[in-house]
């Protein structure tokens, strides 16, 4: 019986798309996740039409995987955080993957718009590193293990 | 500004209906030595068109003429020219008439008899316009200032605020890969690597703390809410319970006076007995800190104090001590950034106070700040 509801799952490495513009947040979000010791897939946009493309697998993104989580970034050239947030969460075929806002913005109002746009949580990178760490490990324990990502069902 | 007094002509406007009392007005004048033209009209309309046309230095009037009048001429002044001297010339007026006279707005009078007094009369009202003009123009003046300083205020406020939130950025990069260098290459590098790596992040931590004072010291004491009244003993509460740790890790005893209620926003009320109490705690050499929060009413104001029994301040330095980034001790002995005091300064200026530091070194330190006294709105004000 349990062997038979465990087939059901997706049970491959947990596919994450990173919003990010800026290569150096790239490489540390990379190198930290690999010390976290989760099987993962980072995919990484550098804005929001490279995030929208990305998502509705258009473009040089045909073949991508949907991902199970999006770490994103409020401030991106071009079409920022703040409009890819409305425009996933109003997307019914986008809508259910969980989406954790991560940036330096601590202003009020954009906290509060990041929730009224439905992020599922909004995180402050730190600049201390093993603050940072423990930012990276606190989302990959809860996201990636605790939580039961909608992913693991299509 | 020209002096119309000094040797400029002035141009006179008279409504006389006698011409030969206009001979006599002229001739007192010149007697003065006033330098003037003068004009006669006798009719609302003539006067009107002179007002108009030469927009005369003073104004000489009877008070009745056969088809006008002093007051009505004064009033037709007061409307279209309301600061040029009007002087009523008149050969008899009664006590009634003289005080109706100037409280319509008439500079002075003179009655033909005193003929004598004119020339004092033509000075003085000219001296009081100009003395009038000087400070309406100072004014104007200071408000124009004041309005430029709150504005570059509120630009340097604003540019503290954004660059220390963009200075972050790249700083979050330093400080994150100087670390990552150092967890994982420490020990496998020289040991010159890894002193020099040490400095480099000693130095991020010290950056760091810089730009969130001063990113601290840029929203402290900003107009944001209105200021309401606030009881100081539930602000202090607040604070000493925010200082819960340090007082138990230090072994201060504090003592306090019972506290007024004063016009303030109570956050930041809190944050200045915070700083005040955190400083005093911090800045002591063995003993068990002693800290007092007292309050007396002097002089239209609450004068707050925060003694101490710590190492104090010399004297020549107790002015610096309150400007951003001043420090007094290395980082070493005492930590902090030296913003503390330049917020508490802030918060108090916000409030209308004034704050500043009575010690001698090694006596302990009192620091004084003052808050208006919040009088409620007077009764007869609600009634009538």
């Amino acid at each position: 019986m349990e062997k038979n509801k465990l087939r059901m799952f997706n049970e491959g490495p947990v596919e994450i798309l990173l919003v990010e513009d800026n290569p150096g947040d790239v490489r540390l979000t990379r190198e930290i996740f690999k010390e976290c010791n989760v099987p993962h897939v980072l995919h990484v946009v550098k804005d929001g039409e490279e995030a929208m493309a990305f998502l509705r697998q258009e473009g040089d993104y045909q073949d991508v995987k949907r991902p199970a989580l999006i770490l994103l970034d409020l401030n991106l050239p071009c079409k920022d955080g703040r409009e890819v947030l409305a425009e996933i969460k109003k997307d019914g075929a986008l809508q259910r993957i969980p989406i954790v806002v991560l940036t330096t913005s601590a202003a009020k109002e954009d906290i509060f718009q990041a929730y009224q746009l439905h992020a599922n949580c909004y995180i402050l990178k730190p600049v201390d590193l093993d603050q940072f760490q423990n930012v990276v490990q606190g989302l990959s324990e809860f996201w990636l293990r605790i939580v039961e990502l909608p992913s693991r069902y299509e | 500004m020209a002096n119309p007094l000094s040797n400029a002509q002035l141009q006179i406007l008279m409504v006389e209906d006698d011409v030969i009392d206009k001979e006599l007005i002229e001739d007192e004048l010149r007697r003065a030595e006033i330098n003037f033209t003068a004009r006669r009209v006798e009719t609302r309309d003539d006067f009107l068109k002179e007002l108009k046309n030469v927009s005369p230095d003073v104004i000489l009037s009877d008070y009745s003429l056969p088809h006008f009048s002093g007051l009505e001429a004064l009033q037709l002044v007061k409307e279209r020219m309301p600061s040029t001297p009007f002087i009523l010339v008149t050969g008899s007026l009664t006590e009634e008439t003289a005080v109706e006279c100037m409280k319509a707005g008439a500079s002075d009078y003179v009655i033909k008899e005193h003929l004598v007094r004119l020339g004092s009369a033509v000075r003085g009202a000219l001296e009081r316009k100009i003395a009038m003009e000087e400070k309406e123009w100072a004014q104007a003046e200071f408000r124009k200032i004041a309005a430029d300083l709150a504005r570059s205020n509120q630009e340097l406020e604003r540019f503290a605020y954004v660059a220390s939130h963009d200075l972050q950025e790249p700083l979050r990069m330093v400080s994150n890969f100087v670390q990552l260098l150092a967890r994982r290459y420490q020990g496998r590098l020289d040991a010159d690597a890894d002193d020099f790596i040490r400095f480099v992040v000693d130095g991020v931590k010290r950056m760091k703390n810089l730009i969130d004072g001063l990113l601290e010291y840029s929203r402290a004491g900003r107009e944001g809410e209105q200021l309401v009244p606030t009881d100081c003993g539930e602000a202090l509460n607040q604070a000493l319970e925010n200082l819960r740790v340090t007082i138990q890790e230090s072994n201060a005893s504090i003592t306090r006076d019972p506290l007024p209620t004063v016009l303030s926003e109570s956050v930041q009320l809190t944050e200045l007995f915070q700083n005040l109490i955190g400083n005093a705690m911090k800045f002591h050499n063995h003993q068990c800190p002693r800290v007092h929060i007292g309050v007396q009413c002097h002089g239209g104001e609450w004068i707050f104090s925060v003694r101490d029994n710590g190492i104090g301040i010399d004297p020549k330095y107790t002015e610096r001590i309150f400007d951003v980034f001043q420090r007094l001790h290395s980082a070493h002995k005492y930590p902090g950034t030296g913003i503390g005091l330049a917020i508490c300064k802030k918060i108090v200026q916000r409030h209308g106070g004034r704050i500043w530091v009575e010690s001698q070194p090694g006596q302990g330190a009192t620091f004084y700040f003052t808050i208006p006294l919040f009088e409620r709105e007077p009764t007869w004000k609600k009634t009538s």
